[in-house]
């Protein structure tokens, strides 16, 4: 079998045990496990952001924290404060995370390596601090908590996230629509003058590309993931907090993506996925789960710097030739 | 009036001790090009090898001597086993320096437990300054951060080691070609940054809470001072870590300690943006 269709027949493998998720699962593990896919899932968003930025355009954010945050904070400013419903409240998370994006990239983006990992973790730091002190809006780090409105009304019918099913296959849609998106952008031309800005910025700028604008667009994009990533962790824990904008969040996103292997695209869901199972594993034995995390983050930047999906491409190589 | 002196004089102290921290990080950054987001747990193992010396010895004095030997030790041996195999990928010593804190903590965590403990300063007097009674041992705190200042700036200025680091950091080709051991420089840089940050932590621990994640706040502080002071200018750094806990301490004597913190923030942000060399570029070299 070529490599290819080797990719392909797992990729269509994976997609099939995903939709079975809430029925095989249950069944073999219980169903708590099918609310860890789903965290799984919210959190390989945040890193993937991390991952357009760092692995397609080469630009280290120490900081996406804050657009989970903003997407957070829309859904559960909207529905607990404006009393929206679903769609407008998930539109406002999503809304208010690609505008302080395009705020924060405007200055951000200027900057680069060093002092762009720095100051998109400093204007992070700065809406944490700021959200802490708006107690009354915000909740601060004890954050505020909402009853979710329906999904969906067909008359008297009402169709919400309270069904564990509906919200399983309502994250992963949500989730893979993002993914497809990001594959879309990556393969489009645009996705291609990005990877040239990554592997050497000045000839990129003297074939003609525009770098800072185009580095801004990535940003944006790179907001968006992370404010969607946000609006549904708001949905899924029926919360929004000030203590996930915190530079700690933004750094675990980091990690998740350069274990999982950055400049792929499923590597942050291999990165994400690995380390929240080992903490709902581990943790339920031993409360020092991250000591196994900080050991595993060393171990691979030190022996697999290409991450996981890395050391899985080079096994194929050695498998397929 | 009083209380403002009090809380401006509380961030001079603080800013010597943050500043001695601060050029820990500095000379890593500068040295090994190394964003270290372990330096705040550094810091915090200062301040538990102060508490371990307490509990086993009773003598807080011992602390100031175990504190930077301990931090020395450490810091060869992670740039050892950690650091020096990652050295030309810049990008992922974040991430192995994100791992490194989570082991740090974790492993306070499981030795010295969750709660966060005081310590009772060595010295236990106040003095009457200005009108206000202030504790004699912050003081003589400060003076411990001068003289360790002072102490590294005439090693780095007056020794042999001193001079190799300086070389390494200003052309590392042209001093390895020079031979200058530059892996044995890289190795004493990283574990004399380690034993700044744990030796003000152990300055530290009578005047904040000893907590294993004492050094969660401190981070963000830190690198405040390395920025706004410039990148590798270490005067700038330590002039930046006092300015900076100064106005944050006057700041406090009217407003909430989460807005000071967000106005040091936004001076952060305007130096990176529109003086990325720092503030004191041209004053010091």
């Amino acid at each position: 079998m070529s490599r290819r269709a080797l990719e392909r027949a797992i990729l269509v493998a994976f997609g099939v045990a995903m939709v079975a998720v809430p029925w095989l699962v249950p069944a073999l593990l219980g169903s708590f496990w099918v609310s860890v896919i789903a965290e799984i899932l919210i959190w390989s968003l945040l890193a993937a952001s991390v991952n357009l930025l760092f692995g397609y355009v080469g630009l280290l954010s120490f900081g996406q924290a804050l657009y989970f945050g903003f997407g957070m904070y829309g859904v559960g400013i909207g529905i607990a404060h404006l009393g929206l419903s679903f769609w407008p409240a998930f539109g406002l998370g999503i809304v208010a995370s690609v505008a302080m994006a395009l705020v924060a990239g405007i200055f951000a983006v200027r900057l680069t390596w060093h002092y762009f990992a720095i100051i998109t973790v400093v204007f992070s730091l700065i809406f944490y601090f700021l959200f802490l002190t708006i107690k009354p809006v915000t909740g601060g780090d004890d954050g505020i908590n909402f009853t979710l409105p329906p999904t969906f009304r067909f008359g008297q019918t009402e169709i919400g996230l309270a069904d564990s099913t509906f919200q399983y296959f309502f994250i992963l849609f949500c989730v893979a629509a993002c993914f497809w998106l990001m594959h879309r952008v990556i393969q489009s031309p645009l996705g291609k003058a990005l990877m040239a800005i990554r592997d050497n910025d000045v000839r990129a700028s003297l074939i003609g590309l525009n770098i800072y604008r185009l580095r801004l667009v990535a940003f944006v994009m790179a907001g968006f993931l992370a404010g969607v990533s946000g609006a549904l962790f708001a949905f899924f824990g029926r919360y929004s907090s000030a203590s996930y904008m915190f530079y700690h969040v933004s750094g675990e996103a980091v990690v998740w993506a350069i274990v999982g292997g950055t400049g792929t695209l499923f590597g942050p869901l291999v990165g994400t996925g690995i380390f929240i199972l080992v903490r709902e594993v581990v943790s339920t034995q031993w409360q020092h789960h991250l000591l196994i995390v900080g050991v595993i983050a060393i171990l691979i930047v030190i022996f697999a710097p290409k991450g996981f999906v890395g050391l899985w491409r080079g096994l194929m190589n050695r498998v397929t030739s | 009036m009083e209380i403002l002196l009090l809380l401006a004089m509380n961030g001079l102290v603080w800013g010597l001790i943050i500043a001695l921290i601060a050029l820990g990080l500095s000379i890593i950054f500068g040295l090994l090009d190394i964003i270290n987001i372990a330096h705040g747990d550094f810091f915090m193992v200062g301040t538990m090898v102060a508490w371990a010396t307490v509990q086993m010895t009773g003598n807080f004095w011992l602390a100031f001597l175990a504190a930077p030997l301990i931090g020395l030790v450490l810091g060869a041996i992670i740039q050892r086993v950690v650091i020096q195999p990652i050295r030309n990928a810049a990008a992922l010593s974040i991430v192995a320096t994100f791992g490194l804190s989570m082991i740090l903590q974790e492993t306070a965590r499981l030795t010295f437990g969750a709660v966060p403990k005081r310590l009772l300063p060595p010295i236990e007097q106040t003095i009457r300054l200005f009108g206000i009674d202030y504790e004699v041992y912050r003081l003589f705190a400060a003076a411990l951060a001068i003289a360790a200042l002072a102490g590294f700036f005439l090693y780095l200025h007056h020794t042999k080691t001193g001079t190799w680091m300086r070389a390494v950091r200003h052309d590392p080709d042209t001093a390895i070609a020079m031979g200058i051991p530059a892996e044995r420089v890289y190795v004493l840089t990283f574990a004399i940054g380690f034993a700044l940050a744990a030796f003000g932590g152990a300055v530290a621990a009578p005047i904040t809470t000893v907590d294993f994640r004492g050094g969660v706040d401190i981070l963000p502080v830190c690198f405040m001072a390395v920025i706004i002071g410039g990148l590798g200018n270490l005067p700038g750094t330590a002039a930046a870590a006092v300015l900076l806990a100064f106005m944050e301490g006057i700041i406090q004597s009217f407003a909430d300690p989460t807005v000071a913190r967000i106005a040091s923030l936004v001076l952060m942000s305007a130096v990176l943006l529109v003086r990325p060399q720092g503030l004191f570029k041209g004053f010091a070299r």
